[in-house]
């Protein structure tokens, strides 16, 4: 079987996709961010799981993101994100920038439009 | 903002760090359970389902590390981290660490101690408000003017380029308050004046005492805006002519003899007879704006002044005044001296007639007319204060230098123990650490330990400034008397700064050193290290013998200084001798009633138990103390020559006899030569040597220029020293008292007593009390107590130049005990195979105490190179009569800077104290086993 290559993570994407992520799905633990990054991504992105830890980091010290110790599902004690207002606005403002980015790249590859 | 925030969520998380671990630990191990949980879901076995848990998380100790990092002040965590390693690594060698710690602290705290004295003398400012704001004024001319001082009348001529004179006529001080006031655009917002008030006699309650205080213009306190801390502070006024005399108390002398009573405001105090009220008393820590160390413990507005001083005043034409004034906001010095200057010297020539000299012309030129000058006054009086600055700097400079052979000491020991972390710190280095990384850990130890160092150094500042401070005193001109030395916060941190300084210096060496050896040469136990003893290492113990050669010389030189100027030969007898003296023109005797006054004294002390024989002098031998005259020779007028100078002395009949001066030729004076005889004199050998070579003297009169008396030589006697052990003998008149009435004053008697002087103290107190309560006796001492004081600055050198010598010796002695062995201790194969071979222990003994001799060697030859330097630099003509270099050279009695007889005690004492040194590793070199040694391998 062929296997298809896995795309790393752009530096500087994981921070968006964590905020999405939080967007979407409300309060989260880690594990189920990354799982939920994973599956969205189709399992095509190569994640080491362990890396979000630190990227959850930077995101609550920008306070973008806040913490709260909770109960999970399986009753345990674990650590869960949750996206502030400031954090919100960031999403719009790390979207809107991708867009852009993006439109500009495609444009490029895309000449024949005249 | 955001990484402000950033910051503070870190420094936050560095208090928090057991906690926050914990929680990461926590989220980890939970994120890793969910992950196998599920993968046990979908059907995979524990341990499959770990192991892919795990894959799929990648290294958890790496994402840990990466988080920490990111979570706190990674910088701040480090340097606590060293902080911990280092104290640990301190304690492991608990005996070289107090070793390190005690030598460290006994420099830093020495230096410190100095500094405070530099603080207290030099940097201090007047505690007044904005003292940067206030300027003092001087003056020069390029011509000599007369000009009566405070003590007599001489020719100044203060040419610029030299310092110039602070001393004011009151007149002429007034011109330039007129100028000031009334000019509404002058760049002071006041001028102000102050003068002292030495020898004033006060009575509290029954006892009078002579101390000293100062007069001041009414604005004085206003001008530097201090407030009294009881009652009210002199104003204008108060210094009118007419008004009544008040006075303000120093705060101390109001704790002392009033008890901080605030009911004194209000009270009569006696100042010469007079009565004052008091009126206020100034703050605590103000001192007057005098000369440094004069604390005037009363103030007096000056146009009360002539109460106190009577026909002496000051005011009556003495240049006395010091002026100081207080620049407005934007003002500049130069600006306040361009509006005063004309206003001085008009207000200075009318007043100064030009010298006395008949071949100077009458007229005076522009440019030679007397100059203001101006300085800035945030710390009052400068002069003494520049005076001292040679001397303090130059025990600064010793000072500093041991502490660098403390510190070259420690490097010494540091670059020891290095190298035996070489191998440890080799494989941190290749297992990556960083070089720049392990430089900080190893100067974290050395800071912490100069730190240390530093703490227990200001302990040590404690005791060694209370020991400056009892130790010096005016006498020794190193520290002016009643000074306070503080340790305030700018001397603090000079000693944290010091302490800092030093623990780089004497840790960046060892620490660069051991990480930067060839990687391979150290990781092997190689069998020879190429010098056991590294070239940094045994230049540093080259300077430390040097340093301590050099500061031993000094204090040889200064013992021996010490000793020739105590058994000078003073040309007189001065055991047994009780002084004291009196000044009876303060309780109000003049003329005729003072000789009477004195009669009455002598009657009662030639009497007392105890007294072989009681005299008196005018001026107190072996003192500094000294009353010059000018005369003219038989024949001469002042048309015709110059005025000769000459020694003065007023004495009793039995002068010569009670000091033991022995009489030479003609006649002693009697009780005959009085008021209504011929005006006698008696000289001294050098007087009559320099002015009558020809030995022709008895008979001869001679002009005393001072009232232009003519006197009769009548006798000679043997020369005495007059002013000090050390001054060359002068030519010396000496003058019956009888014949003195009007000039007799003060006078210092001497009681030949048969038992211990002391002793009679009191009782001659209580003679001169019962012969008036109004009269305080003042300089009581023996005279061989006198003349020891007058030595004091001597004392002080050679026995600071010792401690420091013997202090500067004995670290370099440890330094060498260490280095040898430790170098010992890494040739130990060596010695075992040169043992094997035949090599004897004393060859052996030889080898390692050559070793370490040809250092001292080396470091006695590079002494002796910079005492040479310096001897030449010290002869050398470049420097003028005034320079420091001068003032060294004179330091010395009957030595020269070059002693052979020192130099070569001195390089024996090194030598034996070295020989020890390296004697002691050396036995131990001896007693290695070769069997033992070489089995090591």
């Amino acid at each position: 079987m062929v296997r298809e290559s896995k795309h790393e993570v752009l530096p500087g994407t994981l921070n968006l996709l964590i905020l999405k992520t939080l967007a979407t799905l409300g309060p989260l633990h880690g594990y189920g961010i990354a799982r939920r990054i994973e599956q969205v991504s189709g399992d095509l992105l190569e994640l080491n799981q362990g890396t979000i830890y630190p990227a959850l980091l930077k995101l609550e010290q920008m306070r973008w993101i806040r913490t709260k110790w909770s109960t999970s599902e399986n009753n345990r004690r674990a650590k869960y994100y949750s996206l502030t207002p400031a954090g919100k606005r960031q999403l719009a403002k790390e979207e809107e920038e991708w867009e852009r980015t993006s439109s500009i790249v495609t444009r490029f590859l895309n000449p024949a439009e005249k | 903002m955001t990484s402000l925030q950033i910051f503070l969520s870190r420094l936050r998380a560095l208090f928090q760090r057991r906690k926050l671990e914990d929680e990461l630990n926590d989220e980890i191990q939970v994120h890793l359970e969910m992950q196998i949980e599920e993968h046990i879901r979908q059907g995979m076995n524990p341990d499959e389902a770990r192991y892919l848990a795990l894959r799929k998380f990648g290294g958890v100790d790496q994402v840990k590390e990466i988080y920490r990092e990111r979570r706190t002040l990674t910088f701040v965590e480090t340097f606590v981290r060293d902080l911990r390693f280092g104290f640990r690594m301190l304690r492991r060698s608990p005996g070289m660490t107090t070793v390190a710690i005690l030598s460290l602290a006994l420099g830093i705290g020495a230096n410190t101690a100095l500094f405070s004295v530099v603080d207290a003398v030099l940097l201090k400012t007047l505690p007044v408000e904005k003292p940067e704001q206030l300027v003092l004024f001087e003056w020069q001319s390029g011509r000599p003017f007369r000009v009566s001082g405070m003590s007599g009348t001489s020719n100044v001529a203060v040419p610029p380029g030299h310092r110039g004179l602070s001393m004011f006529r009151n007149d002429v001080f007034q011109q330039m308050r007129k100028a000031q006031a009334t000019e509404t655009e002058n760049p002071l917002s006041d001028l102000f004046a102050f003068g002292p008030l030495a020898d004033v006699t006060v009575k509290v309650g029954n006892q009078p005492e002579v101390t000293k205080g100062q007069a001041v213009s009414g604005n004085y306190f206003a001008a530097l805006r201090v407030q009294a801390t009881v009652g009210r502070t002199l104003a204008d006024d108060d210094d009118r002519a007419g008004a009544s005399p008040v006075v303000m108390l120093s705060y101390q002398f109001w704790q002392e003899r009033f008890g901080g009573n605030r009911g004194v405001i209000g009270q009569q105090l006696t100042l010469n007879q007079q009565s004052f009220t008091i009126i206020g008393v100034t703050p605590p820590a103000f001192n007057g704006t005098l000369q440094v160390g004069y604390s005037p413990t009363f103030t007096i507005p000056l146009a009360i002044e002539p109460l106190l001083k009577g026909e002496r005043s000051n005011l009556g034409g003495v240049w006395w005044l010091n002026v100081m004034g207080r620049l407005k906001p934007a003002a500049t010095q130069q600006q306040a001296r361009e509006s005063l200057n004309s206003p001085f010297q008009t207000a200075a020539l009318a007043v100064m007639p030009p010298p006395r000299k008949s071949n100077q012309p009458a007229q005076i030129e522009v440019k030679d007319y007397p100059q203001l000058i101006v300085e800035a006054g945030g710390r009052g009086m400068l002069d003494r204060r520049k005076a001292y600055a040679p001397s303090i700097y130059g025990l600064f400079i010793v000072v500093g230098l041991v502490l660098l052979i403390a510190c070259v000491n420690l490097a010494n020991l540091l670059l020891a123990r290095a190298a035996l972390r070489g191998p440890e710190i080799k494989i941190r280095l290749a297992v990556g650490a960083g070089r720049w990384r392990l430089i900080r850990q190893l100067l974290t130890e050395s800071l912490l330990l100069a730190t240390l160092g530093g703490v227990v150094g200001v302990l040590f500042a404690y005791w060694f400034k209370d020991a400056l401070s009892a130790f010096t005193n005016e006498d020794t001109g190193l520290l002016p008397g009643g000074v306070e030395l503080s340790l305030n916060w700018r001397v603090l941190g000079f000693t944290l700064g010091v302490s800092l300084l030093t623990g780089v210096l004497f840790g960046l060496a060892p620490a660069w050193r051991a990480t930067s050896l060839d990687l391979n040469s150290t990781l092997k136990q190689s069998g020879r290290s190429t010098s056991s003893m590294s070239r940094l290492s045994k230049g540093l113990l080259v300077v430390q013998v040097a340093v301590s050669a050099l500061l031993l010389v000094g204090a040889g030189l200064f013992i021996r200084t010490l000793h020739n100027l105590q058994h000078v030969n003073l040309g007189f007898n001065q055991e047994n001798l009780l002084i004291f003296a009196v000044k009876p023109e303060q309780a109000g005797y003049k003329e005729e009633k003072l000789l009477r006054f004195y009669q009455q004294l002598f009657d009662r002390l030639d009497h007392l138990p105890g007294v072989r024989a009681a005299t008196f002098g005018k001026v107190q031998l072996i003192a500094n103390d000294n009353f010059i005259n000018d005369f003219l020779l038989p024949g001469e007028t002042e048309a015709t020559a110059a005025q000769h100078e000459t020694m003065r002395q007023m004495v009793r009949e039995n002068y010569f006899a009670t000091m033991e001066i022995p009489f030479l030729r003609g006649r002693e004076f009697t009780v005959q030569d009085n008021e209504s005889a011929t005006r006698v004199a008696i000289v001294n050998q050098t007087f009559q040597k320099t002015f009558f070579p020809n030995g022709d003297v008895l008979g001869k009169r001679i002009t005393n220029n001072y009232k232009k008396r003519e006197v009769e030589i009548v006798g000679v006697v043997a020369d005495t020293k007059y002013m000090s052990q050390r001054d060359d003998i002068e030519p010396l008149l000496y003058t019956p008292w009888k014949q003195e009435a009007t000039d007799i004053g003060k006078m210092h008697f001497a009681l030949r007593t048969t038992g211990d002087p002391a002793a009679l103290a009191n009782q001659v107190r209580q003679v001169v009390h019962d012969l008036d309560t109004n009269l305080p006796v003042t300089e009581v001492d023996t005279q061989s107590g006198r003349s020891e004081t007058t030595l004091a600055q001597e004392r002080l050198y050679a026995r600071l130049f010792s401690i420091f010598g013997a202090l500067a010796l004995a670290l370099a002695g440890i330094g060498l005990f260490g280095v040898l062995a430790y170098s010992v201790s890494q040739r130990t194969k060596e010695i075992g195979v040169r043992m094997a071979f035949g090599a004897q222990a004393t060859n052996v003994i030889f080898m390692v105490v050559w070793q370490g001799m040809k250092l001292v060697l080396l470091g006695l030859a590079v002494s002796s190179l910079i005492g040479y330097v310096l001897i030449r630099l010290l002869n050398s003509q470049y420097f003028g009569s005034d320079s420091w270099q001068q003032r060294m050279k004179q330091q010395l009695y009957g030595v020269t800077i070059g002693d052979p007889l020192t130099l070569l005690t001195i390089a024996l004492l090194l030598t034996l104290v070295a020989l020890i040194a390296c004697w002691l590793p050396a036995r131990r070199a001896a007693k290695v086993d070769p069997l033992v040694a070489l089995r090591d391998e």
